[in-house]
């Protein structure tokens, strides 16, 4: 019951690209039909394998990269059509739309279909195992009606909603984001963000280095106050906006400047007016999809900033060291440090403190990690779905790879497992806290 | 061959039980001007209101340049009035707010979309080039009028309905604007159909219908 309600905005995201693709390609129903099934029912069993043979963030990673090729598409598209209307020459009118080859209706059906299926397997087994064969065939089974309701449904929406190549990609693409939207593993947003947040990090570093100038020591801390505006959250989450709108705006605008038809061979003014006035109803109309899609990313948006995830988040335990500097944990008394949970701690003397974080891999080893990264604000980290996530950049870093050094993992503290304990040096922890910590936390606002 | 652009069988409208118009059959070949006279009740404006399409009949059949308006639904109606008809009334129902051009380009806007110089055009042909930028209140009654007119025949209309459209004007204003609605059938080619209570004015039509207590009592040919 509860799969059937986590997958049902998903389902709903399907039927609209189906209801879309229907309306673009109107006299290739049962083409279409067969296409959209088929290939739904192809991408869950694709998912599946890839879910069932490779580890969870390689399944996801895949299905990630190939939803992130097709919004790559929708740059180059829109910037193609921009350019068709505002560059030398710009396009008029459109012209009659050719009827579309049916190759084209079914590999366009194939791809969001493939694409829609696997991001549904991919939902339904967020731990990164496979998914039954049961679960398996009745999502295939729904998948592949509700493909045939929309399809039915779509002859109900308006005639005057029109579907150009430009919007339809538009709405595919964009329904797939909000699709993936819904799964922390597959959420291209937060990445995106982050990107944008590490993008201009660097390149400001870069642009010192390249001036040969020792950038922290070279201005001022409340100089580099303001500078740290620039590394926080916000810039890379209004970048990542404005990356992420900007090819359905583009879109939008193309649409909006198409020319005017030429009227002027029209002797009599009121039928002059009345051809301009249906072009600019029809364009108008046309501008119905991209808007929409417009809205289904900004849903997308909201999904990644505020998700329904519940994180396994523990306050942290306070803890001191003995008299041989050692701050020792023992490994089953009222926390199990091999639940495969995450046990947060806290550390304090003489006025330092160091917050750390204790984790049974899936692998079996304990590792101990500070509650923080080398590259962002000290906000800690919570565990949801196979893996913990960054709550400053919402990064999400595989349960596999903690314990690792770099990127946004959690930094690793050196530290000795005896039988029944854990030991962690304690000047160590605290040192490192500080190395690192103290550091990315220098900056009002974010990174180091 | 001229082809009938209306064409109305049995056509009646009651209110309750006041029956405004009873039974009428009625042919209008296209470009001809109908004047239709009678007292103050006798059915000539609910006649008027429904051949322009404000209004639906009670009874009877109602075709309109091949159209049943019987049939159409309240968009079609809409579509129709926009596209069909240029309707001049008494009150000039003019918006006191816009200038004579912007009178005039707001049936445009309703039609399709504005178009300034086109509506300049318009309001040049009833005489009206130097008073564009001018408020219906600082224009007199037969200017007013003409403004009526100008916004009336701009959006190119193939039936003009004039419900008692000279009758706030006086002998000279009224022959200025017959002569100038005459001018404009000839260029244009739109059939006139006008309701009137003024004889002189019904003689500049081709045909004179006269109604009486909702029924067709006479028919003659136009005295010019």
């Amino acid at each position: 019951m509860m799969s059937a309600l986590k997958l049902m905005p998903l389902l709903l995201a399907w039927g609209g690209i189906v209801a879309a693709l229907a309306r673009y390609f109107p006299a290739r129903r049962t083409w279409l039909l067969i296409s959209c099934a088929s290939s739904f029912v192809g991408g869950l069993a694709g998912g599946n394998l890839l879910l069932t043979l490779f580890k969870g963030e390689i399944a996801s990673g895949a299905v990630k990269s190939l939803v992130g090729m097709c919004f790559l598409c929708l740059w180059v598209v829109a910037l193609a059509a921009f350019y068709r209307v505002t560059g030398s020459g710009g396009r008029s009118i459109p012209g009659e739309r050719k009827k579309p080859y049916m190759s084209v209706a079914s590999g366009a059906a194939s791809l969001a279909g493939l694409l829609a299926g696997a991001i549904c397997v991919c939902r339904l087994a967020p731990q990164g195992a496979g998914v039954p064969l049961l679960p398996l065939f009745v999502l295939g089974v729904a998948g592949a009606l509700l493909a045939a309701v929309a399809i039915g449904v779509e002859r109900f929406v308006p005639a005057d909603i029109t579907v150009t190549g430009e919007s339809l990609l538009a709405l595919i693409v964009s329904l797939l984001l909000f699709a993936s939207s819904f799964s922390l593993q597959l959420d291209l947003f937060s990445p995106l963000s982050m990107k944008v947040m590490k993008f201009i990090h660097d390149f400001v570093h870069q642009f010192f280095e390249s001036m040969l100038m020792p950038d922290h020591l070279f201005f001022r801390r409340d100089v580099w106050e303001y500078i740290g505006y620039l590394f926080g959250s916000s810039v890379g989450f209004w970048g990542a906006l404005l990356i992420w709108f900007a090819p359905v705006i583009l879109i939008c605008a193309a649409i909006r400047l198409e020319r005017l038809p030429s009227v002027v061979h029209i002797r009599q003014g009121a039928q002059r007016r009345k051809l301009l006035a249906a072009f600019i109803r029809e364009r108008r109309c046309r501008l119905t999809v991209p808007c929409f899609a417009m809205l289904i990313l900004g849903v997308a948006v909201y999904n990644s900033r505020f998700p329904r995830v519940e994180y396994w988040d523990p306050k942290p335990v306070a803890v001191a060291m003995n008299a041989s500097g050692e701050i020792v944990i023992p490994k089953k008394a009222e926390i199990d440090l091999e639940d495969g949970k995450l046990h947060k701690y806290l550390f304090k003397q003489g006025g330092r403190e160091a917050r750390f974080m204790i984790l049974s891999t899936p692998d079996g080893h304990l590792t101990v990690t500070l509650d923080a990264c080398a590259i962002c604000k000290p906000d800690g980290y919570g565990q949801a779905e196979g893996a913990v996530i960054c709550y400053y950049c919402k990064t999400l870093i595989p349960l596999e790879t903690v314990g690792k050094p770099g990127g946004c993992n959690p930094v690793p503290v050196p530290f000795k497992v005896g039988a029944d304990r854990v030991s962690i040096d304690a000047m160590t922890i605290l040192n490192r806290w500080s190395e690192t910590v103290t550091t990315t936390s220098r900056i009002k606002g974010g990174g180091k | 061959m001229v082809t009938d652009i209306i064409e109305t069988r049995g056509l009646t409208r009651s209110y309750g039980e006041i029956c405004a118009l009873k039974p009428l059959d009625l042919l209008v070949p296209e470009g001809e001007w109908l004047s239709v006279m009678g007292h103050s009740g006798s059915g000539k404006s609910t006649l008027l209101n429904l051949l322009g399409g404000l209004d639906r009949p009670s009874g009877g059949s109602l075709q309109l340049g091949g159209e049943d308006l019987m049939t159409l639904s309240e968009d079609g109606l809409a579509r129709f009035r926009r596209e069909f008809v240029g309707i001049i009334f008494q009150q000039h129902h003019l918006v006191p707010y816009l200038t004579a051009l912007e009178n005039v380009m707001m049936a445009q806007y309703f039609h399709s979309v504005p178009d300034e110089a086109e509506a300049c055009m318009a309001l040049e042909r009833v005489g009206l080039g130097k008073r564009l930028k001018n408020r219906p209140g600082e224009l007199s009654g037969g200017e007013q009028q003409r403004v009526c007119i100008a916004r009336a025949i701009i959006n190119s209309p193939k039936l003009l309905l004039g419900d008692e459209p000279t009758g706030n004007l006086d002998h000279q204003n009224t022959g200025m604007v017959m002569e100038l609605l005459k001018e404009l059938r000839s260029e244009q080619q739109f059939t006139i159909i006008l309701v009137t209570h003024n004889r002189e004015v019904a003689d500049w039509g081709d045909r004179i219908i006269c109604l009486d207590d909702g029924a067709l009592v006479r028919e003659e040919r136009a005295g010019r």
